[in-house]
């Protein structure tokens, strides 16, 4: 790179320094192939269907606070005769509902049925697959490698339209009605129900369409890897964040079609009536299942990884100590993606013959352990540390607390007795809760919270943050902890209403929700008051090692002044003082790197 | 099979809050429960220890100014070998102790008696041995108040009743979509597909002087336990309304029921049943709007409803309610809407017989002020009680 060129990029502003006047700015973002504009446009997309899941959990958490019940009223009248009346109590989803103008014509059930399918759709397809890859990722793996952008930027800004398209098509399955199926659409349910309606076939669609963008992230992922890592960085000098998210794009290039075909092969039953999993018609209903967990098992995966690549980052910056295990860590990551083809069945235990099941059960449990070593690993990772306690942190130390709760209950799912109780009850719902809540929305909290200051330059409130955190760590656990005994004891999911004994237990979870919610619109407003007022953010505030805490906050729009050159581990504490940073905030230890 | 004894006579406080009132049913069921109090008690060890390391570190190692992190190996092979064999080899353990209860949950005696189960968008029915199906319902939740004589009750659900101390085998086929069969006091479940048999065994319980059931009409407490039965597959509408009781009773009052099952019903009582099985939870007959219009009432702003009554659709047109209407609206119901109604009901056609229909349309019949045999019933309800007789009387 000669001098010039080096000049001419000291003169760049940052990547969100644009061209004056509003149509011009819009412009410029709708049209950037810049992978932290598409990132930060996903991470605005991603929240604003997370916002919209979340308000039809609050939805499904108040319907089930107090249930409607109809019952019929017997009183001997003043003459002596019989009256019979019939009464109604309960909260009402349904006044709620119509107040907005929507149901009117629907009963109490059937309101609660679309609003679960709702959540889970949205949050499944439109929120958490995409969530951290496409956006922390977008922004992260290219400064991470120490390149200018992903391999194929044009296709990365495809996949976002992508996004959006495959959003509007659910949504307007919803404005249309909405879909009473459940995320997992299964047959012969999802293609007999609203027999003269398309909003089942829009929603299936939706989920097709949002299937590309998933795969062309991941394709460009891949890529992005293997040919633009920085010169001196190898494969195992790598941050573990670019390993989880390598293992994802995988999943997601190799798994994703099979949804594909899947929901295609049901939009021709619906639409054509050919015969394959209607038993009606000659199909078979549990096909449709194996198909459908070929694929959603794995994206698990998919939303997971990217978490634990997460908190290996903060964790290791935080505590200001080399990861333990490295390659363990790594190597788990391509472990968990590989098993994770494997284990499908454990889905559908109940609709299975013997042998398969107890395949699937063993299967199962091997998936357990490169997790259960990770978490070894991350905890090893904090001995003799030198530990700050700040809201990335906590984060991440809430992960350990929530998502080892979500491990270990997943060890009575996989065990095959213990299974056939709590399958498909409020057991499995606070389960994957704890997973894919209490481990993927943790971490990308944390993670947007470590990254904040890097992608927009700002500093936020960091009490504010913290209380935000307090009240998601309460709600989360008082919302989902309850569940584990009510599926204990016997309540199914997808249930809009419940026999009495479950009623306390519904209570305590629901206001859970309310702390739940509260914290997480503390965060709201901490983030929008950073974006506003916020004190400007150093180029490396943490004293991170890994190259985007080399470059400015906000980056520049080709990331680096120069193409940096690596010549030190992403976790080396003990030797190397972090850029941008004070030695004296930061200090060696004396000796350092003697091993 | 001998199975290692898991489960404790006395369960400790923690399974008392696990598993709440509703004790395993079965040794079975009680042996999974040993297992996964076994599980989490591994858990809350390994929990513990890893959440007590974490907080112990998180404060003795926490961040002094100027003070750096003192430096520990990046990796220790042995420290990884160690926990990646001894969660490997638990869960072996695991796996194995869960095979085994799975065969024992599942798998039931030659001799066990059959119980066939029919599941359906939103009712189960059960058909016993001797082909009778129980007619017999209840109330989600009965309170009677009699201080000022007032009764509430909600939905009513069928009763299975069951001998104590037997093995059972259930064969189960779903008639539209996929249901699941949960008995939450034998701790097992197993979908119910259309067009597939599967099933599970169990064996009932002795009854003790401690399991009693208040009896749905007489109100009277009798020697039996009752026990939930739930849908645990999503199925629709009021899938969270499919459940029924399973009734544990002594062999004597279990012979009892099945002898008065056996003998055929008149034509409006066989509709009534099928109308309780089947119908009923979409379809009232006091006049309460559910999925589906009731089947009679007075005048009210929705109009009027019953046999003999028209019925506005939503095209428009007004049809007359009389047998070949209800008979359609039973073998193809999306060819005429009630307006007001969303076209939910499946066809049942191959579901119920000819002879079940034309019961159905006779129960129908009779709740209606307009029936056109009122009068005849009681003569009609007679000479179907004999030619029962006579031809309970052929059979055997």
């Amino acid at each position: 790179m000669s001098t010039l060129d080096a000049h001419a990029h000291h003169d760049e502003g940052s990547y969100l320094s644009g061209p004056p006047g509003m149509m011009a700015r819009i412009w410029q973002w709708a049209t950037t192939v810049d992978h932290k504009k598409i990132g930060v446009m996903y991470l605005f997309a991603v929240l604003t269907m997370f916002f919209i899941g979340g308000m039809a959990a609050m939805a499904v958490r108040y319907d089930l606070l107090d249930p409607i019940r109809t019952q019929t009223v017997e009183t001997l009248n003043a003459a002596g005769d019989l009256e019979t009346t019939t009464i109604t109590t309960g909260e009402s989803l349904k006044e709620i509902m119509s107040g907005l103008g929507m149901g009117s014509n629907l009963t109490e059930s059937q309101i609660y049925n679309r609003t679960f399918t709702l959540h889970g759709a949205v949050m499944v397809f439109m929120f958490i697959v995409p969530s951290i890859p496409a956006s922390l990722g977008n922004f992260f793996l290219p400064i991470m490698l120490g390149a200018k952008d992903v391999a194929f930027p044009r296709l990365n800004l495809m996949s976002w339209y992508i996004y959006v398209f495959g959003c509007l098509f659910g949504i307007m399955s919803i404005l249309l009605g909405g879909v009473d199926t459940g995320w997992t659409f299964y047959t012969p349910y999802s293609t007999s129900t609203d027999a003269d309606h398309w909003r089942v076939v829009l929603m299936v669609m939706a989920a097709f369409i949002l299937g590309f963008s998933s795969i062309l992230t991941g394709l460009n992922f891949v890529v992005t890897v293997h040919k633009l890592r920085a010169p001196g960085m190898g494969w195992f000098d790598m941050p573990l964040m670019i390993w989880a998210l390598y293992a994802t794009s995988i999943i997601q290039v190799l798994a994703t079609p099979v949804i594909g075909i899947t929901l295609l092969l049901l939009v021709f039953e619906r639409l054509m009536h050919i015969g394959i999993f209607d038993p009606a018609m000659g199909g078979d209903p549990v096909l449709y299942q194996h198909f459908f967990w070929f694929y959603s098992h794995p994206v698990v995966y998919v939303m997971i990884l990217p978490a634990m690549g997460i908190i290996s980052e903060i964790l290791a910056v935080h505590s200001r100590k080399h990861i333990f295990g490295y390659r363990a860590i790594a190597f788990s990551s391509l472990g968990i993606a590989g098993v994770s083809f494997l284990v499908w069945g454990h889905h559908i235990f109940t609709a299975m013959g013997e042998l398969a099941a107890i395949l699937f059960s063993g299967l199962t449990f091997l998936v357990a352990i490169p997790t259960a070593i990770k978490v070894f690993n991350w905890i090893a990772t904090l001995y003799k540390g030198s530990i700050v306690i700040n809201t990335s942190m906590c984060y991440a130390l809430m992960f350990l607390f929530t998502f080892s709760i979500g491990g270990l209950t997943g060890l009575p799912l996989a065990t095959l007795a213990t299974d056939l109780h709590l399958h498909d009850s409020y057991y499995v719902v606070a389960h994957f809760h704890y997973v894919m809540m209490g481990g993927t929305v943790i971490a990308f909290m944390g993670g947007i919270h470590h990254w904040w200051p890097k992608m927009f330059g700002k500093m936020f409130n960091e009490k504010g943050a913290m209380l935000g955190m307090a009240l998601v760590f309460i709600g989360f656990n008082v919302t989902f902890f309850t569940q584990f005994f009510l599926g204990t004891q016997g309540m199914p999911r997808r249930y809009a209403n419940y026999v009495d004994e479950f009623q306390t237990l519904h209570e305590i979870s629901t206001y859970g929700s309310w702390i739940l919610l509260a914290g997480f619109l503390v965060h709201l407003v901490v983030f929008v008051v950073s974006l506003l007022a916020g004190k400007k953010a150093p180029a490396n505030p943490w004293g991170g090692l890994t190259l985007e805490w080399e470059c400015e906050s906000p980056p520049i729009e080709h990331n680096f002044h120069h193409e940096p050159i690596v010549k030190h581990g992403p976790y080396d504490f003990e030797t190397v003082v972090p850029p941008h940073c004070d030695p004296k905030e930061f200090p060696l230890p004396e000796n350092g790197g003697n091993h | 099979m001998t199975m290692p004894t898991l489960a404790s006579g006395q369960p400790d406080i923690l399974q008392e809050m696990v598993f709440g009132k509703t004790p395993a049913a079965s040794e079975a069921a009680a042996w999974s429960d040993g297992l996964f109090m076994m599980i989490t008690w591994f858990s809350i060890f390994f929990f513990v220890l890893l959440m007590g390391l974490m907080v112990y570190f998180t404060i003795k190692y926490r961040r002094r100014p100027g003070v750096p992190a003192q430096p520990s190996p990046h990796h220790n092979t042995l420290l990884e070998i160690f926990w990646t064999v001894v969660p490997s080899s638990s869960m072996l353990v695991m796996f194995v102790l869960g095979f085994w209860g799975y065969s024992y949950k599942i798998v039931s005696p030659d001799n066990a008696m059959e119980l066939r189960i029919q599941g359906m968008k939103w009712s189960w029915v059960a058909t016993y041995p001797n082909g009778a199906t129980s007619p017999e319902t209840q109330a989600l939740s009965k309170v009677v108040d009699t201080e000022n004589n007032i009764v509430t009750q909600g939905k009513q659900y069928p009763i299975f009743y069951i001998p104590e101390d037997t093995d059972v085998k259930l064969s189960m086929m779903a008639t539209d979509v996929i249901h699941s069969f949960w008995i939450p006091e034998f701790r097992t479940k197993m979908d119910v597909v259309p067009n597939r048999f599967t099933g599970y065994g169990f064996h009932t319980p002795k009854i003790t002087p401690n399991d009693s059931y208040v009896h749905q009409e007489t109100g009277e407490v009798m020697s039996g336990r009752d026990m939930w039965i739930f849908c645990a597959e999503y199925c629709g509408d009021d899938h969270s309304r499919m459940a029924a009781t399973l009734r544990v009773v002594s062999r004597e009052v279990y012979d009892q029921k099945m002898t008065e099952w056996g003998v055929q019903l008149s034509p409006i009582d066989a509709g009534e049943k099928i109308w309780k099985q089947v119908c009923a939870s979409c379809h009232q007959i006091d006049g309460t709007k559910l999925v589906g219009p009731t089947w009679n009432s007075v005048a009210n702003a929705d109009g009027q409803f019953g046999y003999g009554y028209a019925a506005e659709l939503t095209d428009g047109t007004t049809v007359m309610r009389d047998a070949n209407y209800y008979r359609e609206s039973i073998l193809d119901p999306n060819a005429k809407i009630v307006k007001g109604f969303a076209p939910a009901m499946v066809s049942y056609q191959g579901i119920l017989s000819d002879e079940d229909i034309d019961n159905v349309i006779a129960f129908i019949q009779s709740i209606s002020d307009l029936d056109p045999n009122a009068g005849e019933n009681t003569e009609s309800t007679e000479e179907s009680e004999s030619q029962a007789e006579e031809s309970a009387g052929s059979e055997s």
